[in-house]
């Protein structure tokens, strides 16, 4: 029947047609706006759950919880100020160890790498991204803070002794620490890094490269203003993205970072983070104790928030000065 | 000087006693295919030569010989030589960042970097000279203008150099690289991807600028050709078939392949 509709079609029919085709259109488009609409209902809901979670220690004695950075569940005196600052250190110590790593294996595998050493470079890197975070709190703990704990007193001994930078670098060879941590963060954020790279990297056209090495670039200058430029803002989400994940990242962080709250200048001491905070202590977290890990949780979602924020006005910033 | 110089050897460029480009037996090899066989050839000084074939007869080969960007790939080999002036360029002794700077480049798709317009042009400038800001405007607008491009972006040069059309692109490509003041300009099929009336404007350009610079020009547009160059090469599968001046290869070729290709039987 429709076969014959199809060889002679009336006008009836292409009008019911087309009606039937519109009403499908809509439909397709209110599911995909619920779709999306869902993301921020349900980031909207953990947001707010949160904060009601956590309301009697944020809105209890004034701003007593962001400006403290006691943590005593003895006498229920809770302050966020130390976790929150083992999470940005350690997440900071991260990128700036696993950025610039990145942008080489990225540079390498797109640029410099014969071809039959790219396929099992890049692989190896996604593995590494595989691998569970209690992996590599494990092998932190059981092997990397043992060495750290070697090489501890010769960074405090040379880099210590350094003016500014020397007192990050005081204090007893525990091997824990909030360096420790960053650097089994760089190592578990590297992966996404580099492949947000090398993705993008190989997405600019070659005769951009060209024009550019035939007015006497280098290959550094091609890189560094040319290519990087030109995919600046994949680069830079990349890197966010590694560092939300390094802000968040709980297990690894819990085995290496010591959880003692304290804030020191020292990066040798240990410290503890809002998620570590969070996964020590829940099992018997009750009432306001309960409550102040919940307003961290809180806390982690406005810090992350922050950062991309700061993030998005970077990118402004610059196409702004590049002339768009 | 140069110009009394240049004024009593006019006469004799006829008999091109010293070529600026002086191509002697060139072979290039890639991954096992033999691109160009013996290529040899006198490009004239200030004049505009042009390179005709049908795709993949190894012209942009040739022509990415001369400035050796090829070297930025691996197993790619060029034999033979090429003398810029008297010096042969494909010795690994030649400085890249010299000869860089004095053969310039234009691709065949307009490619302005991610930058202003003027970061554009001093962006070449600055990997060779050291310049201070006024002076950096200055040659910036003169390369501008002598690209016949300042009229139009004078107003705008602060913005994305990406807005511009496709034909003002390829001129500010063109002002790119006359800005680094070379002598040899190479134009890898510099309008393919332009409309008439911005292909009509690039050619004018190459009209102007050969009155200062050496101009090499490869095209599959063989009225391009006869319109623009002075001197006209002929290539078909890796080989140069003829060469000499523009007149004469488009009205009495000596070789029967240049006849037939450009009376269109084949290409």
């Amino acid at each position: 029947m429709q076969v014959t509709r199809a060889e002679q079609p009336l006008a009836r029919d292409i009008d019911k047609r087309s009606l039937i085709d519109a009403r499908h259109d809509r439909i397709f488009q209110w599911v995909l706006k619920f779709c999306a609409l869902l993301v921020l209902a349900t980031l909207l809901g953990a947001a707010l759950s949160t904060l009601w979670g956590g309301h009697e220690v944020l809105f209890g004695h004034s701003l007593h919880f962001l400006a403290s950075d006691a943590w005593n569940p003895v006498t229920d005196d809770y302050g966020a100020l130390a976790p929150i600052f083992g999470t940005l250190v350690t997440s900071v110590i991260a990128l700036v160890l696993a950025v610039p790593v990145s942008f080489g294996i990225a540079i390498f595998l797109t640029e410099i790498a014969p071809t039959w050493l790219r396929g099992p470079v890049s692989a190896a890197i996604e593995l590494l991204a595989g691998i569970p975070s209690i992996i590599y709190g494990m092998w932190g703990l059981f092997v990397f803070v043992p060495f750290m704990a070697n090489v501890e007193p010769a960074l405090s001994n040379t880099l210590g002794q350094l003016p500014l930078i020397g007192q990050l670098f005081q204090g007893p060879p525990l091997g824990l620490g909030l360096l420790t941590a960053g650097i089994v963060l760089a190592v578990m954020i590297l992966p996404f890094i580099s492949s947000v790279m090398r993705e993008v990297f190989q997405t600019v056209p070659t005769r951009l490269k060209e024009s550019s090495y035939a007015l006497g670039s280098t290959t550094w200058e091609v890189l560094w203003d040319i290519v990087l430029p030109y995919t600046r803002s994949a680069v830079i989400g990349g890197i966010f993205l590694g560092l939300g994940r390094a802000l968040g990242e709980t297990m690894a962080v819990t085995f290496v970072l010591g959880n003692s709250y304290n804030i020191t200048s020292s990066l040798l001491m240990p410290g503890t983070s809002i998620s570590s905070s969070i996964a020590n202590e829940f099992n018997e977290a009750v009432g306001i104790h309960r409550s102040a890990l919940i307003a961290l949780g809180f806390l982690l979602f406005v810090v992350t928030f922050v950062v991309l924020l700061v993030a998005r006005l970077m990118l402004r910033q610059l196409a702004k000065r590049e002339g768009k | 000087m140069n110009d009394l110089a240049a004024a009593i050897a006019a006469p004799l460029a006829d008999v091109q006693e010293s070529p600026k480009i002086k191509v002697r037996d060139v072979h290039f090899y890639y991954s096992g295919v033999h691109a160009l066989k013996g290529v040899s050839m006198d490009i004239p000084e200030k004049q505009v030569t042009a390179i005709i074939g049908p795709s993949g007869c190894g012209k942009s080969t040739l022509l990415r010989i001369f400035n050796r960007i090829y070297a930025i790939y691996p197993k790619l080999e060029a034999t033979g030589t090429v003398e810029l002036d008297g010096e042969n360029i494909l010795d690994p002794g030649y400085s890249m960042n010299r000869l860089r700077s004095k053969v310039g480049m234009v691709f065949q798709k307009p490619v302005p970097f991610p930058m202003t317009i003027f970061e554009n042009v001093a962006y070449g400038i600055r990997h060779h000279e050291k310049l201070s800001k006024p002076v950096m405007a200055d040659r910036v607008e003169q390369a501008l203008r002598s690209a016949a491009l300042w009229d139009e972006v004078k107003d705008k040069l602060k913005q994305n150099a990406l807005g511009l059309s496709g034909g003002q692109q390829q001129r500010l490509c063109i002002a790119r690289a006359i800005a680094l003041k070379p002598e040899v300009l190479l134009l890898d099929e510099p309008t393919s991807a332009l409309d008439p009336i911005a292909t009509s404007r690039i050619e004018q350009l190459v009209e102007e600028l050969k009155s200062e610079y050496t101009i090499v020009i490869v095209t599959h547009n063989m009225q391009q050709a006869a319109r623009v160059s002075d001197c006209t090469g002929f290539m078909y599968i890796g080989e140069l078939i003829e060469f000499g001046d523009t007149e004469k290869i488009f009205t009495k070729p000596d070789k029967k392949q240049t006849e037939d290709y450009i009376t269109g039987r084949f290409g």
